[in-house]
């Protein structure tokens, strides 16, 4: 590739996917996640560890950062200056937010971090060299660094513990960064199967771990581009649009909201999660 | 990439002549041709098996008794997965976070692999064969009277073989214990509403108000209420049902709540009765009785009492006016003191009054075969044996399901008591704490290896029988099924009854397909009814809707005055149950430990919560090691200050501090439970939880708490992440 190519269409390199010229295809992969029914219960998370060959780390590491937790639970508190946190917490669900435009595509020096056909930031393990750039340019905290060989460490996958693995995902070597998939081996498995039968994967056909365990189904994930997939159709009651950076709904000053919102939108990330505002009674 | 004309085919032609002249070389026929050996197709594999592809069997998890069914997902023999059993009413294809974890105790490695007999301070492996030989001579050589059972919750088959087994030897004790139960509200309610676990219909209610029940987290049905608590927040009319949570320690459901009320430990009675007396005065009609029982609550009064401001009395009893119906539970906050019962038939009256009863607060369905019904434990339970140990009355101990030893108060003397028993059995899966205690210990397979029936206590829809079965092979040729020793130990007793069954399993289906009729399965040969039976996971049953009957007294109702100070012992200690860890018995499972708390988000340690405000005063800071002293004993932990406690309360986590066990829980964090006071409830005799008091200061050391929450704690520092409005500024019938 040379210099000029580059100069010439930088915009495609970019700034692939969100734009309208450029739609999704067949598929394009969101999720929603509504703030008022996820209660906090750590399931996802613990799901995530089950699906995905997640280590346990132990304790000291855990002090050190090196917690594997794709998925994991934010606890903020919003008392501020009142004696209690009289109305709850408020929990986030944090995964990786498959942005359109990745901060941490553009940094890997390598090419192991890049976007799929589908809408995925995808990490191709075998050729991350561990250089980290991406985890530093990461505005989420979303990615995962193998500072140990896991499968080799005491007490990580003592036999046998190791039987529980999942065949259909890699177990990460010393060296590696890795992230939220939004379980692209149940995904690749779904799509497959529809191709076999000559049509395309069904809104609720494949789900994701942490959406599949969700006790409130809080959850919901989808093919955004499946005019009949819930998730679209959240995103549109929503005026949420994947492709801009400032949601026209938030200029109006309506009486009533629409609490759909993305974090750090204003970074320019293009998201593929929607969170739904969480909730409070005003007359209690 | 092959150079010089060697192209692929040729090198295969190559490959294909060495090979035919390898196989001409051979002498004779292989084994395969002359018939010694076979070669066998994938093309024929066992039912169900195609590799790489994962199929799925429905079971049901035993992680804590909610009884929730699951699906395992099985490749090429190893469950890999667990997922919800998207047929069974309970959880509805969903599960929890200890759930998920069954696996790693299937697969723990810390799991005990053969019988074991002591010898000395050892255990030293025998045959299963000389075990059972070894309880047969020691169930015979002593008074029945002094063969006692201890067990955890039991239902189905193997509570069925259980009773069978202690009526076979004409007497024997069964002591059924849960550290952690719900065992006064299960009293009270028997006393209100004729039942001792009514149903909740969480989506039908308007408000809750849930006087300490985490419902979300770890009180009885949790996966299942959360399911409901969905259905409440978002119906369908997109009219939001409000949660208001009433507890001295936020448990998960109170992070949940819409107004969290920090109530002063024990006066959660006082403030139904005066809610009780705020409805009467707006307006709600009550009886004379009621209206006199409750006519002293007055708002003022009930505020300085409780410390909840009047403002929110008043602001709770409107709501409470307003939208109907309502539901109000009594959790174990409510519960937990000596005067639980009252305080648990307090919240019962609103109930009551507020006109749920038959609305909200619904009728179980009767279960068709009590014989199989749960036996739900409490704590008085292990009080009765631990006495009767202590009098000489016990010679032969059988333990199940329970770890007495770890979740026995120090003032149980529970440890010194055992030690008059001359032969204990402990059936265990880990060598923990009680199994390190006895004579003989019997290795059960995991819960993914094993044949039973179960029924709930908490139903959601009619009745059910939930079936287990092996998701795969058995990891260890030693272990054994808790109903498989059971039945071995019955062949002892009663031959001719049960010589006929090989094992539990066939025992299990011919006892279900027998009964077919009453089963639903009237209509099918034995064959069809038990592959459906199994592939489901679950029985439905036909029940009637039992009859509510309870009689309330406003007039016997009596609720006593707040606590007096201890200057000596000037706080509350509040044994949390958190959703993952409960009693402890999952401590072993690395996932849970590794898993943060949802409140503290701490994760591999207990913690002692406090109020800012209480640590201030005790020149107290975060990750400082302070001891908390009752006055049966102390234990040390980190202290973390925590904006949703109570400044009279510190508050414990359970389940930590193991001293055996395994590799993931032992030295673990500090066992609350060991410092718990004797005190217990009037009524029932129940353990008294929440009534411990204790002093806290700081032990010297300072660490830095491992959490997975950042050094901003809480605060979003004014980024725009978690967000939060008023719900009146969104139409929620609008939205998709």
């Amino acid at each position: 590739m040379s210099i000029t190519n580059l100069l010439e269409n930088w915009s495609d390199f970019r700034h692939q996917h969100p734009s309208e010229d450029r739609p999704h295809l067949e598929y394009k992969w969101a999720m929603s996640i509504d703030l008022d029914s996820c209660t906090g219960c750590n399931a996802c998370s613990v799901a995530c560890y089950a699906e995905n060959n997640l280590p346990v780390v132990g304790k000291e590491k855990f002090a050190h950062g090196h917690s594997h937790h794709w998925m994991r639970i934010e606890r903020y508190w919003d008392n501020d200056g009142r004696e209690f946190a009289d109305q709850g917490a408020q929990f986030l669900p944090m995964l990786c937010q498959h942005c359109e435009s990745a901060p941490c595509e553009t940094v890997c020096p390598v090419g192991a971090t890049n976007h799929t056909a589908d809408g995925l930031n995808s990490q191709v393990y075998n050729r991350c060299v561990g250089s980290r750039y991406c985890n530093a340019n990461c505005p989420y905290k979303v990615r995962y660094f193998n500072w140990y060989d896991y499968p080799t460490t005491d007490n990580v996958w003592p036999a046998p513990m190791e039987q529980q693995l999942n065949p259909d995902v890699t177990v990460r070597g010393k060296g590696v960064m890795e992230k939220c998939t939004f379980c692209v081996q149940r995904l690749t498995v779904a799509k497959s199967d529809a191709r076999t039968e000559g049509r395309l994967v069904l809104d609720g056909e494949v789900q994701t771990a942490c959406q599949q365990v969700c006790p409130t189904g809080a959850i919901t994930f989808g093919n955004l581009v499946d005019p009949l997939a819930k998730v679209g159709k959240q995103w549109m009651q929503q005026q949420v649009d994947l492709n801009k950076d400032k949601q026209a709904k938030d200029a109006a000053e309506d009486a009533v909201k629409l609490r759909g919102y993305r974090i750090l939108e204003e970074l320019r990330t293009y998201p593929s999660v929607m969170y739904l505002e969480q909730l409070r009674e005003s007359a209690i | 990439m092959i150079e010089n004309g060697f192209n692929r085919r040729n090198f295969l032609k190559v490959l294909g002549w060495g090979g035919a002249t390898v196989a001409l070389s051979g002498c004779g026929n292989t084994s395969v041709e002359d018939g010694r050996e076979f070669v066998t197709s994938y093309a024929e594999t066992a039912d169900y098996i195609i590799p790489s592809i994962g199929t799925y069997f429905n079971s049901t998890c035993a992680q804590c008794d909610a009884g929730c069914g699951i699906m395992g997902r099985v490749r090429e023999g190893r469950v890999l997965k667990l997922e919800g059993n998207p047929e069974s009413p309970i959880n509805n294809g969903k599960m929890c976070g200890l759930g998920q974890a069954g696996v790693q105790a299937h697969y723990n490695p810390d799991r005990i692999r053969e019988p074991l007999l002591r010898n000395g301070d050892r255990g030293e492996a025998i045959t299963w064969e000389k075990a059972l030989e070894l309880i047969n001579e020691k169930v015979g050589s002593v008074n029945p009277e002094n063969v006692a059972f201890l067990t955890g919750v039991v239902s189905g088959h193997v509570k069925a073989l259980l009773n069978n087994y202690l009526d076979a030897l004409g007497s024997g004790h069964h002591y059924v214990y849960e550290a952690v139960a719900p065992s006064v509200v299960r009293a009270s309610n028997k006393k209100a509403y004729g039942v001792e676990m009514p149903r909740l219909s969480m989506d039908k209610a308007k408000v809750i108000v849930s006087f300490g029940a985490d419902f979300l987290g770890a009180w009885v049905s949790p996966v299942h209420f959360s399911q409901q608590y969905a259905r409440f927040r978002k119906p369908d009319n997109g009219e939001r049902g409000v949660l208001v949570q009433v507890e001295s320690k936020m448990t998960l459901t109170g992070a949940n709540a819409d107004r969290w009320l920090a109530i002063r430990p024990g006066t959660e009675g006082i403030l139904a009765l005066g809610l009780i007396n705020s409805l009467a005065a707006a307006g709600l009609p009550v009886s004379e009785d009621v209206a006199a029982a409750v006519g002293e609550y007055t708002s003022d009064r009930v505020s300085k009492d409780t410390g909840v401001s009047a403002e929110h009395i008043a602001k709770l009893a409107a709501l409470l006016k307003e939208r109907s119906p309502s539901l109000v539970i009594a959790g174990s906050a409510a519960e937990g003191y000596a005067h639980g019962s009252q305080n648990a038939a307090a919240i019962a009256l609103l109930n009551q009054v507020l006109g749920n009863v038959g609305q909200t607060v619904e009728a179980p369905s009767s279960v068709p075969f009590p014989q199989m019904a749960p036996s739900t434990g409490n704590s008085f339970a292990l009080q009765s044996l631990s006495d009767d140990m202590a009098q000489d009355k016990v010679k032969v101990l059988f333990s199940y399901g329970a770890n007495p030893v770890f979740t026995a108060p120090a003032f149980f003397k529970l440890k010194e008591n055992l030690k008059k028993v001359p032969f204990k059995v402990v059936f265990a899966h880990y060598m923990d704490e009680t199994a390190v205690e006895a004579d003989l210990v019997l290795p059960l397979n995991s819960a993914m290896e094993d044949w039973a029936t179960l029924m709930p206590e908490y139903i959601a829809e009619g009745a059910q029988l939930n079936i287990r079965q092996p998701l795969m092979e058995k990891m260890y040729p030693g272990t054994l099924g808790v109903g498989d020793i059971l039945l071995a130990m019955l062949k002892q007793r009663r031959p001719d009854e049960y010589n006929d069954y090989e094992d539990f399993y066939s025992y299990l289906r011919s006892a279900m397909v027998s009964n077919k009729d009453a089963l639903g399965g009237a209509d099918k040969d034995d064959d069809t009814f038990w592959e459906t039976a199994l592939s489901h996971g679950v029985v439905k049953l036909v029940g009637e809707p039992v009859n509510m009957t309870g009689s309330m007294s406003a007039a016997a109702l009596v609720v006593p005055a707040p606590f007096a100070e201890d200057a000596t012992y000037p706080l509350h200690l509040i044994p949390a149950v958190s959703a993952s860890m409960r009693d402890g018995r999952n401590a072993n499972e690395p996932w849970l430990q590794e898993s943060p708390d949802p409140l503290t988000t701490i994760v591999w340690d207990s913690w002692v919560e406090m109020h800012p405000k209480t640590a201030a005063k005790l020149g107290i800071v975060e990750g400082d090691i302070v001891e908390v002293a009752s006055k049966s004993g102390a234990i040390k932990a980190q202290a973390y200050l925590f904006p949703g406690i109570h400044p009279d309360v510190v508050s414990v986590p359970l389940g930590y501090g193991h001293e055996a066990m395994g590799r993931y829980a032992k030295g673990v964090g500090s066992n609350a439970f060991s410092i718990l006071d004797p005190v217990f409830d009037n009524e029932t005799g129940e353990l008294a939880m929440h009534e411990t008091r204790v002093k806290v200061t700081k032990a010297g050391q300072r660490v830095i708490i491992v959490k997975d929450e950042g050094p901003a704690g809480g605060s979003q520092m004014g980024r725009r992440i978690a967000l939060r409005i008023p719900s009146n500024k969104v139409n929620l019938s609008e939205e998709v």
